[in-house]
């Protein structure tokens, strides 16, 4: 697969570091990342989560070479073919998360379902050890439940077939101590390969909102804090929409060892806590808005609270409108910008495209050969922009012979 | 003012203009807290308790802090609702954990948190007809009407099946199943599910287990004295009487190809028991010369 001549693309600091090797690894072309924490005098370099990251990559291309500097502060990258599962060893690539992980593991799904459709065979990983948190987190990554139930959906969207996906939460786990570690199992079946995805035209209205579902989840707290968020966050949303179920799930906090060296196999309870995750469907298909609230690792917040702040959440998500949230915006983008030469349009909310998630995808897309965007208003009083966005025409290159 | 004596204060001018009041109420209560005052404090509180109560020029703000730190204190004394303040609406939020959460339906809640992708449905027209088109409710037409009637019949003929809470997933079950109860309608003589073939063992078994289960059943109903339906009678099993040998046929042995052949069972049979002396001689006597054996 490697080039002759292969052209490094340069950037620096860990910025939008998962997206950019997802950009690398579907169009084929090296990056070098530089300055990556340099000017961090106690933490300089890769992050451990950075690092899962590129071991999970590794693990699902086949010929890809990573080099690393001495102080991780720089990182060179070839992209190989994206396999999937085909050279692992058993039903599923199985990526263990490091204890000192601190992003939820909605960071590593989010570009592995991007980077999956384009894969040569299936691609099922399962993430589990000592730094796997299921749910919301602090540092603003969205819980498995978002993922499944706010994302997923939309890659039906261009002809992925949903009925291939699983997204299987084994282990549920909030956050750790100082927001640090959990314990959770997630296990990811992505067996919907294309070879190309099919052009998205989501420019309409996007109508309104017909339900809204949503999960609340609670591990190693007592079973009573989901009844609560429910009921908070039904109080909430229940006058705007009569459509409201959210579904409870409980679960035992996960067990890891309890890195006593007294006590060498002993084990204790981590990842205590409780969230709720709301999604809004509307009228219009693969329209979702989403929210996602977790109590914060060192606690101190009612189950209240958390229901009231991820009702008002959903209703901010609403209230910025377009097809597409910030969360599932990079999915969708990314897809377009992948898909056949032919120009798809997707409307977004201005709230949405004022992010710095959105220029800098934009800015990387062009960097690696993507064509410029086009912006325009819808022309309603809405406000919304019409975002239309050309694919390259890379598609699946493990499948292009076959 | 006077109408609110008696109740809760929050807002100061109020609690200034019934401290007097309430002050002779306190007294009691607050002697500990006196000694901490100043003496002309004490002084003015005595005077007040004799006669009338002095104008307040200053120090409104500070007793009014007191005051409503303790008004927790006369919770019981004070007991009653505070009355709305001029003007304002009195905002009760009642939070009950109790009320009842409008649950999903069962089948709904397993397609939205199985670990597939959830999708909507729309909900579906239960009437169709053969073609799978939907009939519409308003259609009164005599066609129309006839398959809304087969409809309802169905319904009611195979209602039961969708309410075991077990299986409302299980559709094709269900669908299985409401076939079977159509054949059978139509005249069919078993079941289709009933299996046919099996190993004679296995079926042994599953007789016997319901068997058992009626025993116990009636045991039980006799036993509180309740009276149960007749028992049925039950179907004689296989190895009690002779088997129905045919017209002419022999009755022992069997008759094949000009000879009749006589199993070493069937001899036995004819022949009677052995005469009992060679058997005695057979074992007894083995065990007789055991024992000479053990002897020399």
């Amino acid at each position: 697969m490697a080039a002759p001549t292969p052209e490094f693309l340069r950037f620096t600091t860990h910025k939008s570091f998962t997206q950019r090797l997802i950009l690398s690894t579907l169009t084929g072309r090296p990056i070098h990342i530089s300055q990556i924490r340099s000017s961090s005098p106690t933490n300089p370099g890769l992050a451990p989560h950075e690092i899962s990251f590129l071991r999970l990559l590794d693990s699902v291309t086949n010929g890809s070479s990573l080099q690393i500097s001495y102080t991780g502060t720089t990182l060179t990258y070839q992209p190989g073919l994206i396999t999937g599962n085909v050279g692992a060893k058993g039903d599923v690539v199985v990526c263990s998360l490091p204890e000192g992980c601190r992003r939820g593991v909605s960071w590593f799904l989010l570009p592995l379902c991007q980077l999956a459709p384009f894969s040569k065979g299936v691609c099922n990983v399962r993430f589990e050890g000592e730094g796997t948190i299921t749910s919301a987190t602090e540092t603003g990554d969205v819980s498995v439940d978002t993922v499944r139930t706010g994302v997923l959906p939309l890659y039906e969207k261009f002809g992925i077939l949903g009925a291939k996906m699983e997204l299987r939460v084994l282990q549920r786990s909030c956050a750790g101590p100082g927001g640090k570690g959990g314990g959770g199992i997630v296990e990811l079946r992505f067996g919907a390969q294309i070879r190309l995805p099919k052009t998205l035209h989501l420019n309409r209205s996007p109508g309104r909102v017909k339900r809204i579902r949503g999960v609340a989840y609670c591990t190693g707290v007592s079973a009573s804090n989901n009844a609560r968020m429910i009921h908070a966050a039904r109080g909430i949303l229940n006058p705007l929409v009569s459509d409201v179920h959210v579904a409870a799930q409980y679960g035992q906090a996960p067990l890891v060892s309890s890195n006593d060296p007294s006590n060498p196999g002993g084990k204790k309870r981590t990842g205590v806590g409780f969230g709720l995750s709301l999604i809004a469907e509307c009228s219009t298909e693969a329209v979702i808005y989403t929210a996602d609230v977790a109590a914060p690792s060192d606690g101190g917040v009612t189950p209240e609270d958390i229901g009231k702040k991820a009702a008002w959440q959903l209703l901010e998500c609403i209230e910025r409108g377009g097809c597409v949230t910030t969360v599932g915006m990079g999915t969708v983008l990314l897809l377009m910008a992948m898909g056949s030469e032919d120009v798809g349009r997707v409307r977004l909310g201005k709230g949405v495209v004022g992010t710095e998630d959105f220029i800098s995808l934009g800015r990387d897309l062009k960097r690696f050969g993507g064509s410029n965007w086009g912006l325009r208003d819808c022309g309603d009083e809405t406000g919304d922009i019409i975002v239309s966005v050309k694919g390259i025409g890379v598609g699946n290159v493990g499948r292009k012979i076959a | 003012m006077s109408t609110n004596l008696g109740k809760r204060k929050r807002k100061v001018g109020a609690v200034t203009a019934s401290k007097s009041k309430r002050r002779e109420e306190r007294s009691g209560s607050e002697e500990s807290e006196g000694a901490k005052l100043d003496a002309q404090e004490i002084f003015r509180r005595h005077f007040e308790a004799q006669f009338k109560p002095l104008p307040i020029v200053q120090k409104a703000t500070e007793e009014a802090e007191d005051l409503s730190e303790e008004d927790d204190d006369e919770e019981e004394e004070w007991g009653g609702i505070s009355e709305p303040e001029e003007g304002g609406v009195e905002v009760v939020e009642h939070t009950d954990a109790q009320t009842r959460m409008a649950a999903m339906s069962k089948e709904e809640l397993k397609a939205f948190m199985s670990s597939k992708i959830p999708k909507s449905t729309p909900t579906v027209s239960l009437i169709r007809d053969k073609s799978g088109t939907k009939i519409d409710d308003e259609d009164a037409s005599e066609e129309a009407s006839l398959k809304k009637d087969l409809a309802l019949q169905r319904l009611l003929a195979e209602s039961h099946l969708l309410d075991s809470g077990s299986n409302t997933t299980s559709s094709g079950t269900n669908r299985h199943k409401a076939t079977d109860l159509r054949l059978q309608a139509l005249g069919s003589k078993g079941s289709i599910f009933k299996q046919e073939k099996m190993p004679i063992a296995h079926r042994k078994g599953i007789v016997s287990k319901q068997n058992e289960k009626e025993d116990a059943r009636r045991r039980e109903a006799r036993e509180n004295g309740i009276i149960l339906e007749k028992a049925k009678m039950k179907a004689r099993s296989g190895n009690e009487g002779k088997r129905d040998r045919g017209v002419g046929a022999p009755a022992v042995g069997k008759f094949s190809g000009g000879t009749l052949k006589l199993s070493k069972k069937d001899i036995f049979d004819i022949e009677g028991p052995k005469r009992s002396s060679s058997s005695r001689g057979g074992r007894g006597g083995g065990r007789g010369r055991g024992k000479g054996k053990r002897g020399r």
